[in-house]
């Protein structure tokens, strides 16, 4: 009974996305990051436009951007002795690296929290895939708010700017500790509770340039990589004792 | 500049770090160390993650301790012999250090034990060396000569060997052994060990102090070379990039750490690093006891 209805509100989702697949455009500033080694963070605008007939009030605009998963661990540091170590730990084996979600409005007030679990919208219904040996909610939360000091979670209820209901825009930031891989922005247009349309468009963050060489060499040929560490360094000392020889 | 660390994979300012290599080489040019137990808790301290802090330093303390070495080649205060025994115990010792590390990491713990090892090796280093200079420093007043060389049991170990350039002829035992704690030092702290191994190779073995500088710089350019290579190969946490920021600032401040150095009287200049290598330790010590201000902490799983 339940699977026929998630059929039916998948089939409807469809049909409303299809019959309104033209009224939402959308592009990005750039579909690559390259980290280079003078890399500090970069800056990502999302903007688009809702066209035809959808482009009425009281639409709004929600956009989310998903990096890939890798898995972390959340630990808990106890008092062992007098001494603070770390204690208890909890693994998340599919968290997303990065997530951003910026709207026109509060995601709460678009979309019902059923709606936003079934679509993975906003931090509170992000799956983590937690491993579960200690049912404390306590770890979710402290992955959340790590994540969100090192700018890697963001939740930004006033981040898009919808102009004459028609014209949108979106900043977001992606943060140096961003990692490689395939990125997913997500847009969609909801009205009265309901996704209208969407769209996806995917960026890609690459190492580039001698900071993605160094990486590749220490991961793939660590003994040449060590190697040269060692010559650099002692090339390094030679040089410091001539320039400054007594 | 912000400059992105490719293994430590975080952006820094290069100023600061190239500032920390220049304090930190004004510092061991003063005292005649390599600076590295000064070096990993400051890059901890800004927020490199401890395992990079820690293979980044054990190169760094490479580079520096290169350029001593070959000042006192040249002036031929180096004892090869007794520097290869040391040099073969300090491999055996980084290399069990090194596993031990890898383990350690694994297990989430790296902080705790790198903390740890700080407040234990540098508390006691760190006391000694201020007990002692102060000792100095009243026995100056006094007049009183000690023995220049004593014998005690050590000296009735076997496999006895000559060390022609340090005048004596002792047994390989107590070297090796020496050679091999600091090589697990070295490992674990990022250190090159030369305050720890010169006041061993002193007290403890007798070799005079004309070759102790340049002997110790030979074991720990050896030992720290090896640290590196492991280190890249069994946990890949060595920053190139960082450490060439480290050098250039720890090459200029050595040299003028040496100069100032040499205004300075010897047991003043121990009784000063000790205290320095006390405060590192109790800062560390606080940091263990206090309670952390984030009970929560995010790592990658292994």
């Amino acid at each position: 009974m339940r699977g026929v209805r998630a059929c039916l509100v998948a089939l409807a989702s469809l049909a409303a996305t299809e019959a309104a697949g033209q009224s939402l455009l959308a592009e990005l500033s750039q579909r690559e990051v390259a980290v280079t080694t003078g890399f500090a963070g970069a800056e990502l605008l999302v903007f688009g436009t809702i066209t035809g007939e959808a482009a009425q009030p009281g639409a709004d605009i929600i956009v989310s951007l998903r990096g890939p998963n890798a898995s972390v661990v959340v630990r808990r540091k106890v008092r062992v002795a007098g001494i603070w170590v770390n204690g208890p730990s909890e693994q998340f084996d599919a968290a997303p690296s990065f997530y951003a979600v910026a709207s026109t409005r509060p995601i709460e007030t678009l979309l019902s929290a059923e709606e936003r679990r079934r679509l993975r919208l906003g931090l509170a219904s992000l799956p983590l895939s937690l491993r579960g040996r200690i049912e404390d909610p306590a770890f979710r939360q402290a992955l959340l708010e790590l994540k969100q000091e090192r700018r890697l979670y963001s939740e930004d209820p006033g981040g898009v700017r919808l102009v004459a209901d028609r014209l949108f825009f979106a900043r977001l930031f992606l943060p140096p500790a961003v990692i490689p891989g395939p990125y997913r922005v997500d847009i969609l247009l909801v009205r009265d509770g309901r996704v209208m349309a969407a769209r996806d468009l995917p960026l890609t963050v690459v190492r580039a340039g001698t900071s993605a060489e160094i990486w590749r060499i220490a991961h793939d040929q660590p003994l040449a990589y060590g190697a040269a560490a060692v010559l650099l360094a002692g090339f390094a000392g030679w040089l410091g004792s001539v320039l400054f020889r007594r | 500049m912000q400059v992105y660390l490719p293994i430590a994979e975080m952006s820094v300012d290069a100023s600061l770090v190239v500032g920390i290599g220049l304090a930190v080489g004004l510092l061991s040019g003063l005292f005649g160390v390599g600076g590295g137990f000064l070096m990993t808790p400051l890059l901890i301290f800004i927020g490199i993650p401890s395992s990079v802090a820690v293979a980044t330093s054990a190169n760094q303390t490479m580079g520096a301790s290169v350029s001593g070495l070959i000042a006192h080649w040249r002036r031929g205060n180096v004892d090869f012999k007794m520097g290869a025994v040391l040099t073969a115990g300090g491999l055996a010792g980084s290399a069990l250090g090194v596993q031990i590390f890898a383990l350690v990491r694994q297990l989430g713990q790296v902080d705790l034990v790198v903390a740890v090892f700080y407040v234990v090796v540098l508390g006691i280093v760190g006391g000694l060396m201020v007990g002692e200079s102060a000792r100095a420093i009243l026995r100056r007043r006094r007049q009183i000569r000690r023995r220049l060389h004593e014998h005690f049991w050590m000296h009735g170990l076997p496999l006895k060997m000559r060390f022609r350039q340090s005048r004596l002829y002792i047994s390989v035992i107590p070297p090796v052994l020496i050679g091999f704690g600091i090589g697990l030092l070295s490992a674990i702290m990022g250190v090159g060990g030369g305050f720890v191994l010169v006041p061993a190779m002193i007290y403890l073995l007798g070799i005079p102090t004309s070759v102790v500088i340049g002997t110790s710089l030979f074991q720990v350019v050896f030992v720290t070379a090896a640290v590196t290579i492991m280190q890249a190969i069994s946990t890949q946490s060595v920053d190139i990039i960082l450490s060439l920021l480290l050098m250039g600032g720890a090459v200029a401040g050595a040299q003028f750490g040496a100069s100032l150095g040499s205004r300075l009287r010897g047991e003043e200049t121990r009784g000063l690093l000790g205290l320095l290598v006390l405060a590192v330790a109790v800062e560390l010590a606080v940091g263990l006891l206090r309670r952390p201000d984030a009970l929560y902490s995010l790592g990658p799983v292994l």
